[in-house]
């Protein structure tokens, strides 16, 4: 039947059309960097060391400084030279003293910078669990006083992790990729990143609670020259093939004038998992306070980053609470992971995958060229049965 | 819960909308009740005295004191069905499943039907009798639900689905026995309006269920101190209560049986069915492609609302209880659409044109639910009313391409499919949710009513060729009927 013939067509037309709109329908940012990176050791007792990873694009540069002198920091400076560097006066860093121990040369080409803070991990008693986040805090964990390990290098990868005390059992580890070019991540919540920026993930790991219903709050800090990360833009999405059962995404965006152009970004979606290997039902949500200003200087003596780069740097803070009312507690599995996205520029945009592309238009498509081809075949067998002879001769 | 919707379709009593073998039944009813009122008048009728009109089984008053009992009977296996979709996320969190095992409860019910279908009508005909068939099948639906309840309290997951497989074997063979007893007791008028009665009942069983489940375990979890298994086993045990009571009615029902039977001299009701496994080869083209639509046209209904309550609460951040209400809207609206669109599906005809209408409703229904943020209230009663139109148009079809001795072949092969393609995309539900989350669901649910919709747009096509005439207005059907009989003449 001539349907048969038209589907098989039609089958080979789809593979063509979906191949090709590959690039198209896969968030479009083709652009690639070549990666550099360079360790700063440190041999003082006081620890902490700095990493640059230096990514060069056409006519771009962007550095990524990870620091873990006080409260760990990722600073990203974005210039618009290919051959800018770093310089950095290593024992006025190390002193904390002073600005300016680190320069991004030339420094007429600095386009844009922004940098966040992890400064505090707050913990407290949700006794009656409604997860507010209001009340019965237990001192909060300086991250500026945590104990941090040597920093993990691999490929483009550094992990780097920290207890509050030098014996302690547990840890808050933190992840940082730098990418040369778009790509997708392995594990939820499998954030689609860019050339343009980093991913970061966080995690608990171990670290003893200090009541059976505890829930934990981290504090971020971002700090910026003249522009730093001010509003936080909450997207729905229809598509949650990545992050099974998330609909939003969340974008924290520094915009000039409250204007659209968006210089910088953090984005994440509003989950985190509780076990390493997550599964669906390890999801929990996580919610966001409002950004608040908060002071420059107390953030510059906390991060020796912060202080090395900015003379006078504006901060705002931002809470992350993990859990909402009837969610299990961390005392479960005594494993928190949250990941988040910095970078320049727009955030990347998700779209679908192809497999869904293809399914829908050849879900939709078949039955169209099905009613079509039929329609054509009994017009021409109602025809042929018109223009015909109605009788044949009997010899 | 896949009911037997063919022995409900029709609420407006069309001769030639009655299926055969419903006919069959009617006429051996008949032929039995003006056998023993010719022997009334030569027989004692016992004690001699009349009977009060309430006891009098051939009195209206009796045979609605019945009605009521039939109506109940079914209601608790519709009640317990869905207990899971409406106990969702706690059973989820209490029992520690993910998504594919959660759904694994929606599949065990439907593996033994995929065999069962075939035997009910056999078994009440030939081993039980309808009386005690009833009340072994009422007895197996709730034991099933007390075993399902005792897995949870003892928290053994593979307990459940041991009773939900129990359940299952009682649940689909009881509404056999139910449509046989309403045959046997309102033949004439009435039938039709029992038929809907029933249905109606059913609806509200699940209705009732979704609504009131969550608030049952709310209030048990704060009279045992906290939510966990325990608490989850003793709502579905609360649950059970009402399969309690549909075996009580079921006991009433066979003492009052027997009784008409003794006083009015009438034979025990019989299904009527007869199944032929061979009869499988002579099907028609056109009715494979009507199995087709069946099977994955419900596909994408049931383990859809079986799961609902979660994808409700994430992507749409209702409360669980508005996500519960809105996953039940499908058997609110069906109750009373059924006979409404039934009325109008016998009126017109059409038969295929109808099935179109519902399918590509039912496709924009899960769209907008996939691609939009829109109320999900719009899509699900967009379901609801897609989902009653297509049982009135698609089970009638059966009836018009089958001889009438394969009928009964045909439809239990229609449901034995139907409940394997259950038990399969139920698993496969659960286990798309767990790895690719709900767009792809929902996308997997569209494709499915796409390949339902490729098969109606065949069935047209190979209809026309044909000249079977399933798609003929009523008005045609009609004087075709008229001419054959007289031709017959």
């Amino acid at each position: 039947m001539a349907p048969a013939g038209t589907g098989g067509i039609f089958v080979i037309l789809v593979i063509f059309v979906f191949s090709s709109c590959e690039s198209l329908f896969s968030g479009g940012d083709s652009y690639k960097r070549e990666l550099t990176v360079k360790l700063y050791p440190n041999s003082t007792p006081s620890g902490g060391e700095l990493l640059h990873v230096r990514a060069v694009g056409g006519n771009d540069t962007l550095h990524s400084l990870f620091c873990s002198q006080g409260a760990p920091t990722l600073l990203l400076v974005h210039t618009n030279s290919n051959s800018s560097t770093v310089e950095v006066n290593w024992p006025e860093f190390l002193a904390r003293n002073t600005s300016g121990s680190l320069k991004v040369e030339p420094q007429s080409s600095i386009l844009y910078s922004t940098a966040i803070v992890f400064s505090r991990l707050l913990e407290y008693n949700d006794e009656n669990d409604t997860a507010e986040a209001k009340s019965n805090f237990f001192p909060a964990y300086e991250l500026k006083d945590f104990i941090w390990a040597q920093m993990n290098l691999s490929d483009s990868t550094v992990t780097l992790c920290g207890s509050p005390t030098r014996s302690g059992n547990g840890s808050l580890c933190l992840q940082l990729s730098v990418f040369g070019s778009e790509g997708r991540a392995d594990l939820w919540p499998r954030l689609l990143h860019s050339a343009n920026s980093s991913q970061l993930e966080v995690w608990l790991n171990g670290l003893p609670p200090r009541s059976i219903m505890s829930r934990f709050v981290l504090e971020l800090q971002a700090v910026g020259g003249a522009y730093p990360l001010s509003r936080v833009n909450v997207h729905q999405f229809i598509d949650d093939e990545y992050t099974p059962s998330i609909f939003q995404v969340s974008q924290w965006v520094s915009s000039p004038n409250n204007g659209s152009d968006v210089l910088g970004f953090a984005q994440w979606k509003p989950v985190a998992y509780r076990t390493p290997h997550a599964t669906l039902e390890d999801a929990t949500p996580c919610r966001n306070s409002d950004p608040q200003q908060q002071s420059g200087n107390s953030t510059s003596a906390s991060s020796a980053l912060i202080k090395a780069f900015y003379s006078d740097p504006a901060a705002i803070g931002l809470n992350v609470s993990f859990g909402i009312a009837g969610e299990p507690y961390y005392n479960s599995t005594m494993f928190l992971s949250w990941t988040m996205l910095v970078g320049i520029g727009s955030p990347p945009v998700d779209s679908f995958s192809p497999m869904v592309i293809g399914i829908l238009t050849a879900g939709l498509g078949i039955p169209i060229l099905l009613l079509l081809g039929g329609g054509v075949y009994v017009l021409i067998a109602k025809k042929r049965e018109s223009s015909g002879t109605g009788y044949e001769p009997i010899n | 819960m896949p009911l037997k919707e063919w022995l409900h379709f029709d609420d407006k009593c069309e001769e030639g909308s009655v299926p055969a073998f419903l006919k069959q039944q009617l006429n051996m009813a008949d032929f039995e009740e003006r056998r023993s009122l010719l022997g009334d008048e030569n027989e004692d009728r016992g004690p001699g005295r009349p009977l009060p009109a309430i006891c009098d089984p051939s009195h209206v008053l009796h045979r609605v004191v019945v009605l009521i009992f039939m109506c109940f009977l079914g209601f608790g296996s519709y009640f317990c069905y869905d207990n899971p979709a409406a106990l969702q996320t706690q059973v989820i969190q209490d029992m520690n499943l993910n998504t594919a095992e959660f759904m694994q409860l929606y599949a065990w019910y439907s593996w033994p039907n995929v065999v069962l279908c075939f035997l009910g009508g056999f078994l009440i005909d030939r081993v039980f009798g309808i009386r005690l068939g009833t009340i072994i099948f009422s007895l197996f639906v709730c034991v099933g639900q007390v075993i399902f309840a005792a897995g949870a309290w003892s928290n053994h997951f593979w307990l459940m689905e041991a009773g939900r497989f129990v359940f299952g074997i009682g649940g689909e063979s009881l509404a056999v026995a139910q449509n046989t007893y309403a045959v046997n007791w309102f033949k004439g008028k009435e039938l039709n309006l029992v038929f809907g009665l029933q249905l109606s009942m059913a609806r509200l069983g699940s209705t009732v269920n979704m609504n009131i489940m969550g608030w049952v375990y709310s209030k048990v979890a704060v009279a045992v101190g906290s939510s966990g298994h325990t608490t989850l086993g003793i709502s579905l045990m609360i649950a059970a209560g009402t399969c309690v009571f549909s075996l009580i009615c079921a006991l009433v029902l066979g003492f009052l049986d027997k009784r008409a039977e003794r006083i009015l001299h009438k034979e025990q009701g019989r299904t009527g069915e007869v199944i032929k496994l061979t009869d499988v080869k002579d099907f028609s083209l056109s009715l494979w492609l009507i199995f087709i639509i069946c099977v994955f046209y419900y596909v994408a209904i049931f383990p859809f609302i079986g799961q609902g309550q979660v994808f409700f609460i994430e992507k749409f951040n209702f409360s669980p209880a508005q996500a519960r209400a809105v996953n039940s809207i499908v058997y609110i609206i069906s109750a009373p659409a059924s006979p409404i669109l039934g009325f109008i599906v016998d009126k017109t005809g059409r038969n295929i044109g109808w099935v179109f209408a519902a399918v590509i409703a039912t496709l924009c229904a899960h769209m907008m639910l996939a691609f939009t943020f829109w109320n999900p209230w719009i899509a699900m009663s967009l379901l609801g009313v897609s989902y009653s139109l297509l049982a009135c148009a698609l089970w009638p079809m059966v009836a018009f391409v089958v001889p009438e001795h394969q009928l009964g072949t045909a439809y239990g092969f229609m449901q034995s499919i139907q409940n394997l393609g259950l038990a399969v995309i139920a698993i496969a539900v659960g286990v798309i949710v767990d790895i690719r989350g709900y767009l792809v669901l929902e996308v997997f649910f569209c494709a499915c009513i796409c390949i339902a919709l490729m098969a109606v747009v065949g069935l047209y096509f190979v209809d026309y060729l044909k000249g079977e005439g399933l798609n003929r207005s009523a008005a045609e059907r009609a004087k075709l009927q008229k001419e054959t009989a007289e031709h017959a003449e």
